[in-house]
């Protein structure tokens, strides 16, 4: 009898383990289909009843929004990675009937909107015809940074992002403001203390975590899935501006701390040092744009925005720094053409190329060139009289957007790595003596200049 | 897995032979056998036992996703909401009024809603308006009745007070001398004994109910001129009634909601909270056509004045081609009345915390206001500039419109404005016609951002200098030779009379017969002679058929200009250097225009009219018009009367205009 039970127990345990294990695999197989349903419920051409709802929510939302005569265009990620796929199509048959639902239901939580701040009167109609409709809203506002870098005014908060929920599925509305700099910024997403958690899933949405900068989108209104809707002419470049498209604010609230400690200097030469740097640094931008070379504001002028929000008045130029891998031999003459001749050149693109260029009455425009090594970046320094090099090393940054003196610029997102880097700890105290082959805490030496190529690598003009 | 139980009893059977005949056939030994299925068992329960931790696992981490889901996106700061009146239950007010020559103030239920004791300010009859069901202030005045007027706007004022209200007054300093018969009877209909009979440095409090009771009065009268009444303190209570009784039942719309708003917490605007037959909030004037206006913003600069605020915004909003989005008001100081008025209007507003004082407070507050609007509207090349104390004419943007291309394309110029500084009743003629001056009138003007982002800001005086903005921008630095465009009837009307460098004297004299514009749609007709150089031909041509006025009479009698219409005349007055204005002074003291400094004038020329005729001013040899003159005519020379006069009034009072 004993044997007999233990082998029954036996038998049991290994059946109960074995249902357990069935149990545990379809568990995971309803987890992993919830978390990304794309890798199990593939699109197909029959509309399963979680698909039309999307397409219907979308609907119904388009609806609300043009009796009302928002115009919104559409910026969801996901979608216009599918429509780029077809747009030539798409854009040759703007009214042509869909045969099937292809875009508007393709799996996911949310579909993403734009609107730009001034194109609608902020109405409360809308929000009340959203509910008549069924919809649920949160509103998202927040400070307005255009009012940030003002001493002491306090505007209403803006709205910068909306949520229309609708059974499971959810319009994302980001809305989008013009700074100055001629671009387009949209904040970031921050809930309040009182506010609902868990109205969706917040972390998913592809808007929101960073505050955004863009340039205007042309438009083109499309029917995608017998819907009409306006998405950015060209997708593929939209998709692309917005993986850089990080925005950095300017640290306004610690440069007026910093104006406290060393009170600004508003002599007339500061004053037009100020306007002189601003109009090169226009100047500059425009020329290095319309290349396509990607700069960021490097040494004195970064640290003038990070730690003032302003030019240095002292600082006497203008420091930017490309990557080496977008140099382009264009880039000499065409700062030429736009007036700015060629003062030296140190280097050479393998090594330590640095240019510099001749501004309007003594503002130099100084441009390094950044070299990316596996676990640092450098920059190199040339003096011209005995042919030294310096090196100068940063951690690894990225770049994020910035508005600087009416300008959308680039700068280092580790800003404060990078300051760090060049500045030393010390940074936050303005030094007016300045050497800059040994007052930067980065700076090595890098030996000297083969002598037969000096005539190459030490150009002064 | 309960259920599962029974029904697996079956298998063993099958199970157990086929295992043991395996087991029997292997090994006979009980000991390893017994070690075996030991370990079966074994293995067997860790694995169900890793099974279920493993689920557990599996939901928590699905659970704690979707908690953190939000973790990124939470605001760092704690917003607190504020309430921004204390609620209150209670059913009676205690009221405490005090009245003295230095000191006033009013405290209800121990809160202290009026305290003034500063010197020299707040003279004359201060007004407290309750809300008869909550106990809030809902307006606070003061009327200086010691001077002109202000009893009239007192009568004004407490006419707009809804009926039912609880009012309360009382006398700093002095309150009766321009305090005339129909204010007293307007406070004797609201149940004071004492009013009639107020007299010179009376002290005077009094409670009362807007068509009801009254709760209690205190009077003190002056024994001689040159001493005040012994100071007052009336207690007192006051009932509350029914939250219901003190509202009006409009129906529910957008609009009304923001006037419920609005009409709940503020009192002394009129008719807007009117139950019976409000008066609009929406205006929905005419558009314009072509309006090349539509997208400049408009910065409406305003301190603590609501009720200006208030009037302003209405007349702004009437005005063909407005477009509400573009206004943004800026309010200097954490008021909360002014901000009241622009919510009820739907427009944005933002407010300022001061900086520095007087002047330059005002003058920082413009810098702020300005650089703010080019931030929110990036795009704008231009921005209207507006005071709170403005009235807009019905064509204000229509005007704007028609000359804003100059100042877009003739650099000569540094502003257009609605203003001009000479344009009074009988000086002012032409709708149609423009100026160009080398003053900056203000009052409603228009503002390049080149200028602006350039060379205005960058410089601005620092709060530390006690600056009038204006003055600052009609420095020769600034202006640089630059002209503004001037209408000849003004587009905008300042009727502040209480202001930083404002009383009622001074507004008199200076700002109340100024001519405004209320004719819609006006065609401006010179527009292109305005450049630079067309209006150069255009004087040389007016000059060239102008009639050379007799200059043996004396320029002030009415006789000077002869009685016809529609000519053009010319006088000439002696003008020895550019910026000698000895003549032009006089003779705009005795034409009544403005003459606290030189204003309007363009190259020593002045324009305006003189009974319906166009009478220019050319000073001689100045002005580089002199040639126009005959040899025969000798220049009028004026003297100053007295020698200090010219010299000190003009820096004292020149800032006046600003307010």
């Amino acid at each position: 009898m004993q044997k007999i039970n233990r082998n029954v127990v036996l038998a049991l345990l290994s059946l109960t383990s074995l249902v357990f294990l069935l149990f545990q695999l379809c568990y995971y197989k309803f987890y992993l289909s919830q978390k990304n349903g794309a890798a199990f419920s593939k699109v197909r051409g029959s509309q399963s009843g979680q698909d039309s709802t999307r397409w219907h929510v979308v609907r119904k939302f388009l609806g609300l929004i043009s009796s009302h005569n928002i115009p919104v265009y559409l910026i969801d990620p996901l979608i216009l990675g599918l429509v780029d796929k077809d747009i030539e199509q798409i854009r040759s048959s703007p009214d042509g009937p869909s045969p099937e639902c292809k875009y508007f239901c393709a799996p996911r939580d949310f579909t993403t909107f734009a609107l730009l701040d001034k194109t609608w009167k902020h109405e409360v109609g809308l929000f009340r015809t959203a509910e008549k409709m069924g919809f649920q809203w949160l509103k998202i506002i927040n400070k307005d940074p255009r009012l940030d870098g003002m001493d002491d005014l306090s505007g209403m908060e803006i709205p910068l992002h909306y949520i229309f929920k609708l059974a499971s599925h959810a319009i994302h509305l980001v809305v989008f403001y013009e700074r100055s700099g001629n671009f387009l910024w949209h904040g970031p997403l921050r809930l309040k203390q009182h506010m609902d958690r868990k109205f969706v899933p917040f972390r998913k949405l592809h808007f929101g975590r960073y505050p955004g900068a863009y340039e205007k989108p042309d438009l083109l209104l499309v029917s995608i899935d017998d819907l009409k809707v306006q998405i950015p002419k060209n997708p593929s470049s939209f998709l692309e501006e917005m993986s850089h498209s990080r925005f950095l604010e300017c640290r306004y609230r610690e440069a007026r701390a910093f104006f406290q400690l060393y009170p600004d200097d508003s002599s007339l030469d500061a004053v037009e040092f100020r306007k002189k740097a601003k109009s090169l640094l226009h100047l500059a931008a425009l020329t290095l744009n319309n290349l396509g070379v990607k700069f960021w504001l490097s040494s004195g002028t970064c640290l003038g925005w990070y730690r003032q929000c302003n030019v240095i008045p002292h600082s006497k130029d203008v420091d930017l720094g490309i990557f080496i891998r977008d140099y382009k031999a264009d880039i000499i003459p065409a700062f030429q053409k736009a007036g700015l001749p060629l003062k030296h050149k140190f280097g050479k693109v393998e090594d330590s190329l640095e240019l510099s260029f001749q501004g309007e009455d003594d503002v130099k425009l100084d441009i390094f060139f950044f070299y990316e090594e596996d676990d640092h970046i450098w920059n190199g320094g040339t003096q011209a009289k005995s042919g030294k090099k310096f090196k100068y090393l940063f951690p690894k940054f990225t770049l994020c957007w910035t508005e600087f003196v009416e300008l959308k610029v680039h700068v280092p997102c580790e800003t404060l790595q990078y300051v760090e880097a060049n500045y030393g700890l010390e940074w936050k105290v303005p030094v007016k003596t300045w050497d800059w082959k040994s007052s930067p805490s980065n700076v090595q030496d890098n030996g000297v200049w083969p002598v037969d190529e000096w005539d190459d690598v030490i150009q002064i003009y | 897995m309960d259920e599962w139980k029974p029904n697996p009893a079956v298998k063993p059977h099958k199970k157990r032979s086929w295992y043991l005949a395996w087991k029997y056939k292997l090994m006979n030994q009980r000991a390893l056998r017994k070690l075996c299925q030991t370990g079966a068992v074994l293995f067997l329960l860790v694995t169900v036992i890793v099974n279920i931790k493993l689920i557990l696992d599996t939901r928590r981490a699905a659970y704690e996703e979707e908690e953190e889901s939000a973790q990124d996106y939470d605001d760092e700061m704690l917003n607190v909401e504020v309430p921004r009146h204390p609620v209150n239950n209670k059913k009676v007010l205690d009221v405490e009024v005090y009245s003295s020559r230095s000191k006033v103030y009013v405290a209800v239920d121990g809160t202290t809603v009026l305290e003034d004791e500063a010197r020299e300010q707040g003279r004359g009859i201060h007004v407290i308006v309750l809300n008869q069901a909550t106990g809030h202030v809902m307006a606070k005045r003061v009327f200086d009745t010691y001077s002109p007027h202000e009893d009239e706007a007192m009568v004004l004022f407490l006419n707009m007070v809804a009926r039912g209200r609880i009012l309360i007054f009382t006398i700093k300093d002095e309150g009766s001398f321009h305090l005339k018969e129909t204010a007293k009877n307007v406070l004797k209909s609201l149940g004071s004994q004492v009013a009639p009979f107020l007299s010179w440095r009376d002290m005077w409090t009094f409670v009362g109910k807007k068509g009801g009771e009254v709760y209690g009065e205190k009077h003190a009268k002056s024994p001689a001129l040159s001493t005040w009444g012994d100071p007052v303190l009336l207690k007192t209570e006051v009932h509350l009634t029914s939250v219901e009784d003190a509202e009006c039942h409009w129906p529910d719309t957008e609009l009304n909601r923001r006037r419920k708003r609005f009409c709940s917490k503020v009192e002394g605007y009129g008719s807007v909270c009117s139950c019976k037959d409000p008066t609009p909030i929406e205006f929905n004037p005419d558009p314009l056509k072509d309006n090349k206006v539509f997208d400049v913003p408009v910065a409406v600069i305003a301190g603590n004045r609501p009720n200006y605020l208030y009037r302003m915004l209405r007349s702004l909003l009437s005005a063909q081609g407005v477009n509400p989005q573009m206004i943004t008001v800026f309010i200097d100081g954490y008021y909360e009345e002014p901000m009241d008025v622009v919510e009820l209007f739907g427009l944005s507003g933002i407010q300022h915390t001061p900086i520095s004082i007087k002047n330059a407070r005002v003058s920082q507050h413009y810098k702020a206001s300005l650089t703010a609007t080019f931030n929110l509207f990036p795009d704008a090349k231009f921005a209207v500039v507006l005071e709170e104390d403005l009235d807009i004419s019905v064509d204000f943007f229509s005007f704007l419109s028609q000359s804003i291309h100059l100042l877009e394309e003739d650099e000569s110029l540094y502003c257009i404005s609605a203003w001009n500084d000479q344009g009074y009743e009988h000086t002012a003629e032409d709708p149609s016609l423009l100026y160009r001056v080398e003053t900056m009138p203000g009052l409603g003007w228009v503002l390049r951002k080149s200028l602006y982002k350039d060379e205005l800001e960058p410089k601005w005086p620092t709060p530390e200098k006690l600056w009038d903005w204006d003055m600052w921008m009609r420095m020769p630095e600034q202006r640089k030779g630059r002209e503004c465009i001037i209408p000849d009837i003004s587009r905008s009307y300042h009727f502040g009379i209480v202001g930083l460098n404002m009383n009622g004297y001074f507004h008199e004299a200076y700002f109340k017969k100024h001519k405004f514009n209320t004719v819609p749609n006006v065609q401006l007709k010179n527009v292109e002679s305005l450049r630079k150089d067309n209006y150069e031909t255009e004087i040389h041509r007016l000059l060239g058929e102008a009639e050379v006025l007799d200059h043996s009479k004396n320029p002030c009698e009415d006789s000077f200009v002869p009685d016809t219409e529609g000519r053009v005349y010319v006088m000439f007055i002696r003008m020895e250097q550019e910026a000698d204005f000895t003549t032009w002074t006089q003779l705009a003291k005795c034409l009544h225009i403005w003459d606290l400094d030189v204003r309007g004038n363009h190259k020593g020329l002045w324009r305006l009219f003189r009974k319906k005729n166009h009478f220019l001013v050319v000073g001689v040899p100045a002005s580089p018009y002199s040639s126009k003159k005959p040899s025969s005519v000798t220049p009028i020379y004026m003297e100053p009367p007295a020698k200090e006069e010219g010299a000190v009034a003009v820096p004292a009072v020149a800032a006046a205009e600003q307010t």
